[in-house]
């Protein structure tokens, strides 16, 4: 139970400037736009009071919709699930490495690399063979030739080639994320634990896991929104085609209120979009908070 | 919108009044020296045409600063239009000292980006870019830019232009945009890899398809493109329509005299399939962008190439030069007029209808495009100009290659504007997906016949 | 978040493994090492691609090495690409975002972890509601407000923004943390006559540095090279920022590849140097801060 008792001025003073930015530069704008969600307006002329037209057309005429849905939540997926492995290289950074740090920033360097890098890196490695493709060319010298693939550009392959990228690039990411949650375990309860006869692994299971629950929330949390956002290389990577066929939802967003100038339509989109965020909000807070108490 | 507004104040006082006590003071210096000129600018005039209040000066004032937001997609210091933009700018600055020529300079769809978020805030920069016909149409409809009807009568620029050019920016009779460019759709080939592959240059799209298969049987890859830019597919699959049909389909779609379920589009969808399943294209096309699909033929390892003549200039001063020739779009199952090319006028300079310093605006816009042709000559930059250019291009050394382009220029009798330019912004969009997706799987012909018409239908 | 308080001094857990086996060992330093690999080779093949020519770039293997090495793309990059205009405006900017996130996050957090009071929760939820809206999604409404505001072609218009789509992650994590710090802490302060203020600076500021140190990170990598509000919202040359360098060799028909990887590496240097030299301080930072809460 929180125990200062303190006058309104104080918690205004305290709560009131952040509140203001935010709710003035992110609040207010997605509201905007979700009203602009309502209009059918090309985003430079006059606009038309339209209702729920555009949100009717989205949720069920719409054939490119549901497949980016799909990929986006895809997406959203793999990156949690790229988490436990973090937790895995984490421990082994931990209990076998002196120096964990080096290896730590090493492995954190793609993310702060641009996203034009990222993509162009990939690229020169998901190249068909005779273009220089690393991949391709490390199949074909193996023997694998049946296997090598136009890897962004056969539609069943492209996205998965993506998701990888946003695997590869973020596992460091998540590994720092994790490293730092075990650092912060005291040694003192594996000493516990191993009077007990729980070492290793077990001691993993039993005691790592459960302590890093919260850093699981703040890594999970993370995912989502990196999944949500992976606008930047889809655009470098393969500009959502071909034919749709690696669109996610802030692509398609981007498209229609830009490309197709149905900056009314795009907003529909914006608003299903934020509605996705609340929902995922929501359901990560409810799992959560059952499994803090379960575990503490 | 209007209710957005006022909505978007009333926050605004909250939030200005938190933030920008903090900010304020450490503002003035960059932001409002602008907007602190206009102002005094406005005192001043209103000082004179008053007549001289007992506080105006008593000399005649200076000419007020004012500075010119200039929008543009020359970004790349290393490249010679760059130059040459800051060239004229500089010349222009020195010639008249109150004016500031401030170079917002992006690459192309960060441009066409922010001039959208701009144009909706209707904040458009005193001079910004756009592409002609169906794609500024929607600005103009908003009444952003200025009418430039006075303006190009001045010194002589209308005359600069070749004929019919500025008919691309016009609507309703006011001239709206001043283009940089002119340029038609042809093929680049390369001369050695045609050798080493016993072909000849096709006279027809079936031969064409012959010459494909021939090279790809020597191991040379017979086409290049650069198809995530999904607009490359979609200029060269027009240019079979334009043969099928002949000049003006899209219009007949739009005036509701064809379909796109026309046997012409259904024929010219066939043949360019046949283009594709012949294996023209390098592999994983469609992660090429234009510059990467570009090189392939730039570095030799592509035997021709599609594109607008704008590529000249970039094939010049590459490895294949001197061994590069071009040839007209051939006709296709024997329809078609070869002198009938793909069109593309360029993307052209336009004046907001809100500028603050109208005037001086359209007096450097003016001095601009007058000096284009000479200083665009002087960095070989000329092949594709909107205007005529004076001077023996051959003594300049441009290429044969340049000249042979220039040759075609000659030839021109009509032709029709990309899809993305005569089309509203919606069909084009299910358009080029739908020429993109032919790259990656055959598909009936009829079916996307359809699916065009089914775009058109729900964008109309 | 509460095994980030100590029950008593931590020691340092890396000594565990030591009775391992040594094949074990051998094992887990293999799959270490090539992970290593794949994610430091990046920034290998980020040099070597810096100093090749476009034709090389676009049609070279990925292995290959440049034939001459063009220093030229590095000069193109710093004199041409304005990189030192740039990087100052990005530094101002990212530092300046980073200083207001922590701030008004904390004051935030503070308030609604310690504080007794009715809203605490509504305005923990507000702020989960925005944690994950993309801030591209808000662009057109962003430049209405900011041209009202007047203060479009300004830092302004990017830190504000930053700041605003900062905080809700920042809070969050923030507030978690704090609320896991014992509330024994602060009612010993009060009995010391400490006031509120002084609380939240002395006492509750110095054992949340390791959530700051995170806060600080996320803020960064979602900043530093964000394009599309700094390319809309600035048309100034001179408060351009580094990502417009980058996009700046990418004109219409064509890319100088060369130079943008000149600038990535050069983009990137600053970053990387501080990096690692904060790299120890960071994770070290955590347990420190947790020792003397």
């Amino acid at each position: 139970m929180n125990v200062l008792r303190v006058s309104k001025w104080t918690i205004a003073a305290f709560v009131l400037p952040c509140l203001i930015v935010y709710v003035g530069l992110v609040f207010i704008p997605v509201l905007v736009s979700m009203y602009s969600g309502l209009l059918d307006w090309n985003g430079i002329g006059t606009s038309k009071f339209v209702g729920l037209d555009n949100f009717k057309t989205l949720l069920f005429d719409d054939p490119v919709f549901w497949p980016s849905v799909r990929r986006t939540l895809m997406f959203a997926v793999f990156s949690m699930a790229e988490i436990p492995v973090a937790l895995f290289v984490a421990i082994l950074l931990n209990r076998f490495v002196k120096k964990p740090n080096f290896f730590v920033s090493a492995y954190f360097m793609p993310v702060i690399l641009s996203v034009v890098i990222i993509g162009q890196l990939w690229k020169t490695i998901y190249n068909p063979a005779a273009m220089g493709g690393m991949l391709n060319q490390v199949l074909e010298q193996i023997g694998l030739s049946s296997w090598t693939h136009s890897w962004l550009t056969e539609p069943n392959i492209a996205m998965y080639s993506l998701y990888f990228v946003a695997l590869w690039q973020y596992l460091g990411y998540h590994t720092l994320i994790q490293f730092t949650g075990i650092q912060n375990i005291s040694a003192d309860i594996y000493e516990a634990a191993k009077i007990d006869g729980a070492e290793g692994l077990k001691a993993d299971w039993y005691i790592t896991f459960p302590m890093n629950i919260p850093i699981f929330k703040i890594s999970i949390v993370l995912a989502f929104i990196g999944s949500l956002q992976a606008f930047d290389m889809v655009m470098v990577m393969t500009a959502g085609g071909p034919a749709h066929a690696t669109d996610v939802i802030s692509t398609h967003m981007y498209n229609m209120s830009f490309l197709s100038m149905k900056y009314g339509y795009g907003s529909s989109i914006a608003t299903f979009l934020v509605a996705l965020c609340l929902l995922a909000t929501v359901v990560i807070n409810f799992i959560f908070n059952r499994l803090e108490r379960k575990y503490t | 919108m209007i209710k957005q507004s006022n909505l978007i104040k009333l926050v605004l006082a909250g939030v200005l009044a938190a933030s920008l006590t903090a900010c304020g003071s450490g503002n003035n210096g960059g932001n409002n020296a602008n907007s602190g000129g206009e102002t005094d600018a406005g005192k001043n005039n209103a000082a004179t045409t008053n007549n001289g209040g007992t506080n105006a000066p008593a000399e005649e004032p200076k000419k007020e600063n004012v500075t010119i937001t200039f929008q543009n997609i020359y970004p790349d210091p290393t490249d010679p239009k760059n130059g040459m933009l800051k060239k004229i700018v500089a010349d222009y600055e020195k010639a008249n000292p109150h004016v500031k020529i401030e170079l917002d300079s992006l690459n192309t769809d960060q441009q066409k980006l922010k001039l959208k978020t701009q144009a909706a805030s209707k904040e458009v920069p005193d001079i910004t870019i756009v592409n002609p016909a169906a794609q500024m149409q929607p600005f103009v409809e908003a009444n952003l830019f200025a009418p430039l009807n006075d303006m190009v009568e001045q010194n002589g620029l209308k005359d600069t232009f070749q004929e019919g050019i500025l008919d691309w920016y016009t609507f309703d009779n006011n001239l709206y945009a001043l283009p940089d460019g002119n340029n038609i759709g042809l093929v680049y080939y390369n001369k050695e890899l045609f050798e080493q592959g016993g072909v000849k240059v096709p006279t027809t799209f079936e031969e064409m398809v012959d010459v494909v298969k021939a090279l790809k049987a020597k191991g040379i890859q017979p086409m290049a493109i650069g198809e995530k830019d999904s607009w490359t597919g979609s200029f060269l699959f027009m240019n079979v329509l334009l043969r099928t049909n002949g000049p003006g389909f899209l219009k007949d779609v739009a005036a509701g005299t064809k379909t796109f379920e026309d046997p012409a589009f259904v024929e010219a969808v066939e043949a360019f399939q046949n283009l594709v399943q012949a294996g023209a294209f390098q592999e994983g096309a469609t992660s090429f962008d234009y510059n990467a699909g570009e090189n392939l033929f730039k570095t030799g390892k592509a035997a021709m190439y599609y594109m607008g003549s704008w590529a000249t200039g970039g094939i010049e001063t590459s490895s294949v030069n001197g061994k590069v020739g071009v040839f007209k779009f051939p006709t296709v199952g024997g329809k078609g007029n070869p002198n009938e090319f793909m069109l593309a006028p360029g993307s052209a300079f336009a004046i907001s209808a809100n500028s603050k310093h109208l005037q001086e605006t359209k007096d450097f816009l003016n001095y601009f495009m007058l000096n284009f042709p000479k200083e665009a000559f002087a960095v070989k930059g000329a092949v594709g100009l909107a205007q005529k250019v004076e001077g023996d291009f051959k003594a300049a050394g441009y290429s044969d290659m340049a000249m042979e382009v220039l040759g075609l220029f000659k030839e021109v009798q009509g032709g029709d504007l990309s899809f993305d330019n005569t089309m509203n912004p919606g069909t084009s969009q299910g358009h080029l997906t739908s020429i993109q997706n032919l790259f990656v799987q055959k598909k009936d012909s009829a079916e996307v016949a359809k699916e065009h018409q089914a775009a058109f239908e729900s964008n109309k | 978040m509460s095994q980030t308080i100590p029950v008593a001094g931590v020691k340092p857990v890396a000594q565990r493994g030591k009775q391992m086996f040594p094949l074990a060992k051998i094992i887990v330093f293999i799959l270490l090492g090539i992970l290593l690999v794949t994610q430091l080779y990046p920034l290998l093949w980020l040099l070597i691609y810096s100093l090749k020519n476009n034709e090389e770039i676009l049609s070279g293997s990925f292995f290959s090495l440049p034939s001459k090495l063009m220093w030229s793309n590095y000069t193109d990059a710093i004199a041409s690409g304005n990189y030192f205009k740039y990087l100052l405006n990005s530094l101002i900017t990212t530092t300046s975002t980073m200083v207001l996130v922590l701030l008004l996050s904390s004051l935030v957090s503070f308030a609604i972890s310690r504080f007794r009071w009715k809203y605490g929760q509504l305005v923990m939820v507000l702020f989960l509601i925005g944690m994950m809206i993309p801030m591209q999604a808000t662009l057109l409404p962003l430049m209405l407000i900011f041209k009202e505001m007047k203060i479009l072609n300004t830092l302004w218009s990017l830190i504000l923004p930053y700041v605003a789509f900062q905080t809700p992650i920042a809070v969050f994590i923030m507030s978690g943390f704090m609320k896991s710090i014992p509330h024994e802490i602060e009612e010993s302060a009060v009995v010391d006559g400490a006031n509120v203020l002084r609380i939240f600076w002395s006492v509750i500021i110095p054992v949340s540095i390791p959530p700051m140190m995170t806060v600080c990170i996320l803020t960064f990598i979602n900043i530093w090279n964000e394009y599309i509000l700094a390319a809309t919202f600035i048309s100034k040359e001179a408060l351009k920022t580094l990502p417009f360098g980058v996009n700046s060799f990418v004109s219409q028909y064509s890319v100088n590849y060369g130079a943008i990887g000149a600038y990535l590496v050069l983009g990137a240097l600053p970053v990387i140097v501080i990096y690692f030299l904060l790299a120890d301080k960071i994770t070290k930072g955590m347990v420190a801060g947790a020792v003397k809460g």
